[in-house]
């Protein structure tokens, strides 16, 4: 292969990044939505569904967003691993797609229905099946996609489950009942808030079994990982990540004993961002791991040019008004059902 | 049948069509919507007259219901060109991809981020930050249209770059989104969602005059409908025209195949209208038809005989053309009866209107003109879906008009995967569709909060520093009543 050029190096490394962002800036937002989702399957009274779908009402929609922007800028910025991804991927795509597809629609009819029953267990299964199915599929694309010689899917159509991407699959569920729980916290008060303090304190340590079980597994089942990680620099931040990680998890347990408001959701936070740190250090320089990088997947550098200047400029933009949708909406969730809201 | 079920393109593209229809039907009434509460809005603002904001909250409860099944049936769509068409994802990737990722980071995300402002935060923003957000509502929502429709009319008319072995490189970016088709693709469906939920929300009102309920609130929300209809109605009727023309520029294969027409019609001569046709794609002729001598060269010229050509379907191969004549000929028709239709209405109703007939004492009595309403409120949605399957339908067999063909840019899918995709959405959204239906009457039924006071922020000049609290559900404040 000839050398590439600064450019060619460049921008697919951009794009890497600011698709690296949009698909955190999902599983951040939309995580605590789904995770709240699967809560809702607990809630022990309609009143305090209530409180937690009220919660999701305003950001939903946008939250979802993420995940076309991700999946637009993809198709846009690396055409091939849009499409071979997409296609190994395919039974856990629609197992995602219509896990968001019931989750959003029982959302709409349950504040219409008499009969909320069927509406609830379908808001909630439908959280956690998109949960699962992007789990399965982040899980099967860090383990690798099996390609042929121009980067085309070549497996079948099973490859995406074994045992490691279950494992992935259960450990985003985990984390999103994490971040569900820690937004609930900041969003709710008395004894739900107390209730949702348990489910936190019970989601870190299962979040932290399964991360702690992929972090140690990696460099073990992975000759690539192997070789991309015990090679100085990149050892050091490797060394760094489980550290740093360790130190979050009991900050946030800390501030869960101690019964705080915002910090749990801050120290989620944090965690998740780390983990997408590491993350893509094992996967960079692809992105159909194990063998297509992102300079092979890209676009023509004009194209990749021309989406920065439009999309890279919006980015602060859809962050500020973003921003300010929860600036407007922030506060505590209290029932006042009676009051004239 | 049996070859179908293990034919991968061919499931494909019926997942495709079907996911497509159904997704259709929510963002139509949604964009057009939202203009239509931007205006309402407005008016309530300028007015202070307390029923224009009722309005407004009663309208966006209809609204959220169309906008999150939209949401949801949009998935599959943003996923559906990797899942099932991976080599076209490829191949167009660096336009197509581009284009779509435009959509949803200028359109699609500042509508569903101020759809939250819009919906619930009447008591929490003043109101004029409120009709700002509904503006940025009504405009992402738009501008996820001129998206679409952009790169949509480039799968019809590709430019802006070339295939270089089977991979399109682009050169002009502009001059690929600016694409021949682009300009009055893009008007024709930004009338068509407005025309579409205009009469929607005319056939509702016109349904509670019907019944005597509220009917001095909505013949006032029927005579806004009728106001816009007025201008765009015949406009649609118009730029349809037009678009028809260009059709017959660029794409002469799907022009013959809305006309049924076999043979080619030589410059120099009258060509004939078909009115009603049986066309046999086997025999490569109409088994038989009824036709209007001479029309077709006014439609298309306005002149009695043709200066070009209008080439029959047996000019290309078999493999070239389009098939299922029969059903882009009558879908073509029913779209235009349907446009034709609501332009009737419309120019009726404003004749009654002049004749001050439409005042809320009078209007009660105008039982035959109402129940028209209530006739076209479905019909725009028909003649959206009508009007993509000619566009889509007619471009076959290509994927991309003239240089990419359908049946190459399929995944290569074990056929029982797909068929399992296709059975599981198909199910679904035939439940979600009867559902939707059931509870948009509901909400129809229940009708809207005459009481509802004005929002608590309209009297105050400047935003609250305390956060508000908000309570549970807190949808549009008569839901809960």
């Amino acid at each position: 292969m000839e050398p590439l050029q600064p450019l060619q190096q460049f921008l697919p490394q951009v794009w890497f990044c600011i698709l690296g962002l949009f698909l955190f800036l999902y599983v951040l937002l939309d995580g605590f939505d789904l995770g709240v989702g699967i809560l809702s399957l607990t809630a022990s009274s309609e009143e305090r569904r209530s409180i937690l779908m009220t919660s999701l009402g305003n950001v939903w929609d946008a939250n979802e967003t993420w995940l076309i922007l991700m999946g637009g800028s993809l198709f846009g910025a690396f055409p091939l691993a849009y499409a071979t991804i997409l296609n190994a991927l395919y039974l856990p795509a629609v197992v995602m797609v219509v896990g968001l597809i019931f989750r959003a629609v029982s959302f709409e009819f349950r504040e219409n229905a008499d009969n909320k029953l069927v509406w609830n267990v379908l808001f909630g299964v439908g959280s956690f099946l998109a949960a699962l199915g992007q789990g399965f599929s982040l899980g099967s694309v860090f383990e690798g996609i099996q390609v042929d010689a121009a980067g085309h899917f070549s497996g079948g159509i099973w490859d995406w489950l074994t045992w490691r991407s279950t494992l992935v699959a259960l450990t985003l569920v985990q984390g999103y009942v994490l971040i569900g729980s820690t937004y609930l916290i900041l969003k709710t008060s008395g004894e739900l808030q107390k209730t949702h303090y348990r489910t936190a304190t019970i989601a870190t340590w299962t979040t932290l079994i399964g991360a702690l079980f992929i972090t140690v597994s990696t460099p073990f089942l992975s000759d690539q990982a192997r070789a991309q990680l015990f090679t100085t620099p990149l050892i050091y931040i490797f060394g760094l990540i489980p550290v740093l990680g360790l130190l979050l998890v009991g900050l946030l347990l800390r501030s869960l004993k101690r019964q705080e408001e915002v910090t749990p959701l801050i120290y989620t936070f944090l965690i998740f961002c780390l983990s997408f740190i590491g993350l893509g250090f094992v996967i960079f320089p692809n992105i159909i791991p194990p063998s297509v990088t992102i300079y092979e997947a890209a676009a023509a550098p004009s194209s990749l040019v021309f989406m920065l200047t439009f999309i890279g400029f919006l980015i602060p933009v859809v962050l500020s008004y973003n921003i300010y949708n929860y600036v407007v909406f922030r506060g505590k969730i209290v029932d006042d059902t009676h009051g004239a809201s | 049948m049996l070859n179908l079920l293990s034919d991968t393109v061919a499931l494909s593209r019926l997942q495709f069509a079907l996911t497509a229809i159904f997704h259709m039907l929510w963002p139509v009434l949604t964009t057009g919507m939202a203009i239509y509460l931007v205006i309402i809005e407005g008016l309530w603002l300028k007015t202070q007259d307390l029923d224009y904001y009722r309005h407004a909250r009663f309208w966006s409860k209809l609204y959220v219901l169309n906008f999150g099944i939209g949401v949801a049936s949009g998935l599959p769509m943003a996923f559906q060109f990797g899942l099932n068409w991976a080599p076209f994802s490829e191949s167009v990737g660096d336009f197509f991809g581009t284009v779509l990722g435009f959509e949803g980071t200028m359109a699609f995300m500042l509508e569903a981020s101020f759809l939250g402002i819009m919906l619930f935060g009447w008591d929490r923003v003043p109101p004029w930050v409120h009709w700002i957000s509904t503006i940025l509502v009504a405009f992402g929502a738009n501008l996820s249209t001129f998206w679409i429709l952009s790169a949509n009319s480039w799968l019809q008319t590709p430019a802006g770059g070339e295939f270089v072995n089977g991979k399109f490189v682009v050169q002009d970016y502009f001059q690929a989104i600016a694409n021949p088709f682009m300009v009055k693709s893009f008007l024709h469906m930004f009338f068509a969602t407005l025309e579409t939920s205009l009469f929607v929300i005319g056939g509702i009102s016109a349904w509670y005059i019907i019944n005597q309920r509220h009917t001095a609130f909505f013949a006032r929300s029927l005579k806004v409908v009728l106001a816009l209809a007025i201008a765009i109605a015949p406009l649609q009727i118009f730029i349809g025209h037009l678009s028809a023309e260009q059709v017959y520029h660029y794409q002469p294969a799907k022009l013959a195949a809305m006309e049924a027409q076999w043979d080619t019609v030589p410059a120099g001569q009258p060509a004939d209208w078909s009115l009603v046709a049986l066309p046999n794609d086997r025999a490569e002729r109409n088994t038989w038809e009824v036709k209007i001598p001479g029309a077709l060269s006014y439609l298309l010229e306005l002149k009695p005989k043709l200066d070009q050509p209008i080439q029959g379907l047996k000019a290309w191969e078999p493999k070239n053309r389009p098939h299922m004549v029969g059903l882009i000929y009558y879908s073509f028709r029913i779209m235009v009866a349907i446009g034709l239709f609501l332009a009737a209405l419309m120019f009726i109703t404003t004749i009654q209107w002049l004749r001050g007939q439409l005042s809320a004492a009078t209007i009660g009595q105008q039982k035959w003109l109402m129940g028209a309403w209530i006739f076209a409120a479905p019909l725009g949605y028909i003649a959206v879906e009508t009007g993509w399957i000619v566009r889509c339908v007619g471009r076959q067999p290509w994927i991309v008009y003239g240089e990419l063909r359908t049946l190459e840019s399929a995944s290569n899918l074990p056929a029982g995967e797909v068929l399992f995709s296709l059975v599981g959405l198909t199910s679904m959204y035939s439940v979600f569709f009867v559902m939707a239906l059931y509870f948009g009457s509901r909400i129809v039924r229940k009708g809207p909060n005459l009481e509802l006071p004005a929002p608590r922020t309209s009297s105050q000049t400047a935003m609250g520093l305390e956060p508000a609290q908000h309570g549970p559900d807190q949808r549009p404040a008569e839901a809960q009543q």
